[in-house]
């Protein structure tokens, strides 16, 4: 392997990571404030990719200024959806059963899923990309995928933008302290109901802008969401549930573990998140990077 | 769990007049014509899909164990038959029968690692193996079939839809036997202490992570009866019966049906595949929508009735249970 190549693949393994992470970061700041598994995380990944299918066709795609109203109109509507599942069902769950959890949010893939079926069909779609994203750009004299670099460059400034919302406001430090302690949280006077609303609302956010660039990326169907939701899964469970750190690194170890392993192992490559994630629930179940059970 | 003499009774009679009632259903139905073999079709499949889900139960509802990943087992019992009889040239007599000790074998390997977790990372895991287990049959094109599923199984001359349907319902009543005696030995109430309270079941010294295993084991044994009962029916297995979602199936028919009686699955499991049928044959766009309705149903019963069907019955009527 020449080391062209081997920077190639990187860049396109750290890039699907990067991909990943966006999305996965949703399902574990969810699951960190929730303590809910939100298997209908996927489903409205899947539904931020098709609402920016629609609005690319509406404002006849493919100009820079179009892909940026997607990037910035998408993500918050999916967090007005969001708002109204929070308020509506996930709140009723809240400390009740495992089992009864899942099934809720299993209930509601089922539920959007078929609603996604219903309104867009099953057709493969894309989203046009911006040309200025669509060719490729030198980079050490390597022809690299401009929109790859584009996610790759997008990944870090969420990761960033996490952190800084996380540890450097109020509003993160209310956050980080309903992960910990909800009851003394509210004790405190914090509105606690307000912030899982507000926590699973940007949630969905990441969930749609991961849809919004996944669309540009590669096409669509009614399958994305299921096979993204398990990715999801096996990435919070590798870093750790509930840790955005960890949805970081796993996610970023899925990305270019796949890439990589496509070389040696062709099609198989596939077999890796899942063999991994077991792997690690089985060696150490809180996950590299978060901690033992309370 | 005391029940009176004549309550109990009743349950015998009601038992055996189900028990009658179902094995002359076939021979009424092959009266119908096309309609009936259709029918003889879909209540064939409502009794394995029964069987399944009242696997998942034993430690689902008995064990207090949320698996996600049943349908490895399922899928391990249908593929131990369709490569036995279609690439080994097996006969049915010994191919069936391999399905639930090849799904065991997968349920103590699995199992083994799964049951030294709890509550979601038992749920995760289970789901994390199921998942391994069918990309690795997804991407074993040269063994497996891949995506393709291994079509055209022999099914002898003698098992037409009817005697099918009559093995099927035999199977499925020495089952639900078996598993009766399970729930009521003192094995299902050491099970079901360690649901109720497992730091106490630990204190009394019951081996809880061995009779978790062994309970799991004789689950996943069901399941792969009833996977390679399905493989026989359709003839063909396909990567699908080890697919997440066909582990949630099971979940969703103990929830619907109650999840703390062992006839509660099947009630579940009946009714839903029951009116996702009458739905298509109402309006042919109503398929499409069958998800959206099961989803709804299912949120219903989460939101409104954990218990399921059989404690609302039980609410209803004021036969409380304990």
């Amino acid at each position: 392997m020449t080391i062209e190549y081997f920077i190639f693949m990187l860049i396109n393994g750290l890039s699907q990571g990067m991909l990943l992470f966006i999305i996965a970061s949703g399902l574990s700041l969810v699951f960190g404030v929730l303590r809910v598994i939100n298997f209908a995380h996927g489903s409205l990944y899947m539904i931020g990719a098709f609402v920016a299918f629609s609005l690319s066709t509406l404002m006849m795609g493919g100009t820079l200024y179009s892909f940026l109203v997607l990037l910035l109109v998408v993500p918050p509507i999916l967090a007005v959806i969001g708002f109204f599942l929070e308020v509506s069902l996930f709140r009723r769950v809240y400390g009740q059963e495992h089992l009864l959890q899942l099934l809720l949010t299993y209930a509601l893939v089922l539920i959007l899923d078929d609603l996604v079926r219903v309104v867009w069909g099953g057709d493969p779609r894309n989203v046009a990309r911006p040309e200025i994203l669509a060719g490729s750009v030198d980079v050490l004299g390597l022809a690299l995928p401009t929109y790859n670099v584009f996610v790759l460059a997008v990944g870090p400034i969420i990761a960033l933008g996490l952190w800084f919302l996380l540890y450097r406001t109020r509003a993160g430090s209310v956050i980080r302290a309903a992960v910990s302690y909800p009851d003394t949280l509210g004790a405190l006077g914090v509105n606690v109901s307000w912030v899982m609303t507000s926590t699973f609302m940007l949630g969905c956010w990441l969930a749609g802008l991961g849809g919004v660039l996944t669309a540009a990326l590669a096409n669509i169907d009614l399958g994305i969401g299921m096979e993204k939701i398990i990715e999801c899964f096996a990435v919070v469970v590798i870093g750790g549930l509930g840790s955005v750190g960890g949805a970081l690194l796993g996610s970023l170890i899925i990305g270019t573990g796949i890439t990589f392993f496509q070389l040696p192992f062709g099609r198989w490559a596939l077999v890796f998140p899942y063999a991994l994630m077991a792997l690690i629930l089985v060696l150490r179940p809180w996950g590299l990077f978060g901690k033992p059970e309370r | 769990m005391e029940k009176s003499p004549s309550n109990n009774n009743m349950r015998w009679v009601m038992g055996i007049v189900v028990a009658v009632a179902l094995f002359v259903l076939p021979f009424v139905l092959a009266r119908l014509g096309r309609t009936g073999e259709y029918w003889i079709w879909v209540t064939t499949e409502m009794i394995i899909m029964a069987l399944f889900a009242m696997s998942l139960n034993l430690i689902l509802g008995f064990g207090g164990m949320v698996s996600f990943g049943h349908a490895a087992f399922f899928g391990a019992g249908a593929y131990t038959v369709a490569l036995l009889m279609k690439k080994a040239g097996w006969p049915i007599y010994l191919a069936l029968p391999a399905a639930p000790v090849v799904a065991a074998i997968t349920a103590v390997v699995i199992g083994w690692f799964c049951v030294r977790r709890l509550g979601l990372y038992f749920a995760i895991l289970t789901l994390a193996f199921s998942q391994l287990l069918y990309m690795v049959i997804f991407q074993w094109y040269t063994f497996t079939g891949g995506d393709d599923g291994i079509h055209g199984i022999p099914r002898p001359e003698f098992l037409t839809a009817i005697n099918y349907y009559l093995l099927c319902l035999i199977l499925f009543l020495i089952c639900f036997v078996i598993m009766r005696m399970i729930v009521n030995s003192s094995f299902g109430l050491s099970i079901r202490t360690i649901r109720e309270n497992l730091e106490r079941a630990k204190f009394i010294g019951i081996n809880v992570r061995r009779y978790q295993l062994i309970n799991f084991t004789i689950a996943g044994a069901f399941a792969g009866l009833a996977g390679g009962l399905l493989t026989l029916l359709n003839r063909f297995a396909q990567t699908e019966f080890l697919h997440w979602s066909k582990s949630a199936e099971p979940i969703l028919a103990s929830l619907v049906g109650g999840m703390y009686s062992l006839v509660g699955p099947v009630i579940g499991s009946t009714v839903l595949m029951f009116l996702k049928i009458i739905l298509q044959q109402l309006h042919r766009s109503m398929v499409e929508m069958w998800a959206i309705v099961l989803g709804l149903i299912l949120l219903v019963v989460v939101l409104f009735a954990p218990g399921g069907m059989v404690e609302l019955y039980e609410r209803v009527f004021g036969k409380s249970e304990s």
